[in-house]
């Protein structure tokens, strides 16, 4: 039912199509942007994630027909960047989004199925991590632990699951008193099996949804720890990190600013149009969540 | 009232250790030689003795709770280790940095609550309509439009193309002015000081180098601030309060003005906290993209050189200044919402 709003609504349809084209991207990608032969014949086993490299100058080199999008700095296919690093992008997204919601839902409903000094300590816990920005935690923890895609994971799940976890809290302390669940309590159920059966079937749903619309955000975040150059390591298919080759030759060649526009447009419009498909179906879900605002 | 302070006022050295801790508990993935450069007191001292020995010397090898305690004592006293990627002591760079940061995060916040709460009010007014359509739009394409990615576009147009907003924070003439003897630094903040010593031509100069970061950290809040007040301003407008005051014959502009709009700024002001919070965050890129030296090119710097002194320094200063501004906001929220007070 809630699909069939989703089309119905114009706004969310738009965000729909966008969605679905970066699914076919990401699955087609070794057929869209193949490694080439001769690096196949180097290397065998050559991670299909790292850019071919065409030459030795730094110089960007505008669109051709052999590279439909340029060559970044360093002669990095642009094209091939973009299409595995729709795959980057998704990987990303779903690890973080799936792990720290996990996480989240555990220790928040946990948390609240206990309830008294317990909750209360924990959810002192969680306003701690709350009160670091995001992006400043996520430096934090990749400066400890190391650069690299997998560290700056780890380090958004660790900050990530105190949202979920508070959200599921909220919901759990209403459904507690819920006479259903008091039956079962008088029905001898065990407590692990209320959780399980009776209390978190009621109360997941809304975050699952919530997590799901972070994952534009996500991304965004990974892709600045990117730019940053604590992310992905150098030559990698990672948008942000694309971004970040633009830096250095944003302001064109004397004469002609806009030299080099396709370092920074192409893979810059991927990010814009990945989170905006997220962000017009999160958009619509709320208001077919909340009818207050339809007015 | 004053007890409603007071109970949060309890509460903010709890926090605050809260804060340490969860620093300590990163500086622990550390090796004890990692960890010396965040305690050696200057430079010359890695060059006198080996770090096997300043491992000793700082006792990096006893248990973790006798060096939690030794660690606060020098936090306490301001001492927060050398950094290696800004060659001075991490107090001293925070110190140098802040006010640059401070003054950026100030041009930014102001447009953004007048008008994002202006357009959320005109957006709820004419809801469903053209105009609540085009300002929704607007703000979904802003709350999707990375910061790097807006910053380096608006770099592009107004300094590569136009040539009228350049990166940095003054021209090089204007430096070398402020940084003459003649030139007094009372606040560290470019603009306040060049009026406050009489500069025109290096206010105007500092207000040029501000304009394109401050859009780049204003606009993804200008969106979010408008939304909020759009739907709960729509939330208010079915109130029955709403209904008797336009019963009795109220014009629709005070009815607007002092009864919608005044219960509707309650949840703004809870989202200025976490708007501190995305700031202070921005500041990391907006700084990096325009150059613009302030505490966010600092850590971004910092980072890509792996200097976790500076990194875990800057942010125990970011943590303590966020929960300060919480309290302010959380008090502020009590002045305004008499509800809560009663809680």
């Amino acid at each position: 039912m809630i699909i069939k709003k989703l089309i119905r609504n114009r706004i969310s349809l738009i965000g729909l199509v966008i969605l679905f084209g970066f699914i076919l991207v990401a699955i087609l990608a070794p057929v869209l942007a193949p490694i080439p032969e001769e690096l196949l014949k180097m290397d065998p086993n050559r991670d299909p994630y790292r850019i071919p490299r065409y030459g030795f100058s730094s110089t960007p080199r505008p669109p051709s027909t052999e590279h439909p999008m340029g060559l970044t700095e360093g002669q990095l296919d642009i094209f091939h960047g973009i299409v595995w690093g729709t795959r980057t992008a998704f990987k990303v997204g779903l690890i973080v989004v799936s792990v720290s919601c996990l996480i989240g839902i555990i220790i928040g409903s946990v948390s609240a199925y206990i309830g008294g000094k317990f909750d209360e300590i924990v959810m002192r816990f969680v306003d701690i991590f709350m009160s670091f920005p995001f992006l400043i935690a996520a430096i934090v923890i990749t400066s400890v632990l190391g650069k690299g895609l997998r560290n700056v994971m780890i380090a958004m799940i660790l900050f990530r699951w105190t949202g979920y976890a508070r959200l599921i809290r909220g919901n759990v302390l209403q459904v507690k008193q819920d006479e259903y669940v008091m039956a079962a309590r008088a029905a001898g159920v065990s407590h692990i099996k209320i959780l399980l059966r009776h209390i978190l079937p009621n109360t997941i749903f809304p975050v699952i949804i919530q997590a799901s619309m972070n994952m534009g955000s996500i991304v965004v975040t990974a892709s600045s720890l990117s730019f940053l150059g604590l992310g992905a390591q150098e030559g990698y298919a990672d948008w942000g990190q694309m971004i970040s080759y633009a830096r250095n030759w944003i302001l064109g060649a004397p004469g002609n600013p806009m030299a080099y526009w396709y370092t920074v447009v192409y893979p810059g419009l991927a990010i814009v149009l990945f989170v905006l498909s997220w962000n017009l179906i999160g958009d619509a879900f709320r208001d077919i969540m909340d009818p207050k605002l339809q007015g | 009232m004053l007890t409603y302070i007071a109970r949060r006022l309890l509460f903010l050295p709890i926090v605050l250790i809260g804060v340490t801790l969860l620093i300590f508990l990163a500086m622990s993935f550390l090796t004890p030689a990692q960890l010396v450069s965040a305690y050696i007191k200057s430079p010359e001292e890695l060059k006198n003795q080996s770090v096997s020995e300043l491992v000793v010397k700082y006792g990096l090898d006893q248990p973790v709770w006798k060096r939690y305690f030794s660690w606060m004592q020098n936090v306490l006293k301001g001492d927060l280790g050398y950094s290696v990627s800004a060659n001075m002591y991490v107090a001293e760079a925070i110190a140098k940095r802040f006010p640059a940061t401070l003054e950026l995060a100030l041009f930014a916040v102001i447009p953004v609550i007048c008008g994002g709460i202006w357009l959320g009010t005109v957006s709820a007014k004419n809801h469903n309509r053209p105009l609540d359509h085009v300002s929704r739009i607007f703000a979904i394409v802003g709350w999707s439009l990375p910061d790097f990615v807006f910053g380096l576009i608006i770099l592009l147009i107004f300094y590569g193309l136009l040539r009228w907003f350049p990166p940095g924070r003054l021209s090089v003439w204007a430096d070398s002015v402020v940084l003459s003897g003649n030139f007094i630094q009372y606040t560290g903040m470019n603009t306040i000081d060049a009026l406050l010593n009489g500069r025109f031509d290096i206010f105007l100069d500092a207000l040029r180098h501000l304009v394109a970061p401050t859009i780049t950290l204003a606009y993804l809040w200008w969106a979010y601030i408008l939304r909020i007040t759009r739907s709960s301003m729509l939330d208010i407008f079915s109130k029955d309060y709403v209904r008797t005051a336009r019963a009795k014959g109220l014009m629709e502009k005070l009815v607007v003005n002092r009864h919608v709009r005044r219960n509707a700024l309650i949840p703004v002001v809870t989202v200025v906290g976490s708007m501190i919070l995305g700031l202070l965050s921005g500041v990391v890129i907006v700084e990096t993209v325009f150059d613009y030296k302030g505490i966010g090119l600092l850590i971004a710097k910092g980072a890509e050189r792996m200097d976790y002194t500076l990194i875990l320094g800057t942010s125990l200063f970011y943590g303590v200044l966020l929960v300060m501004t919480n309290l302010i906001v959380d008090v502020l929220y009590a002045v305004i919402d008499p509800r809560v007070r009663l809680e």
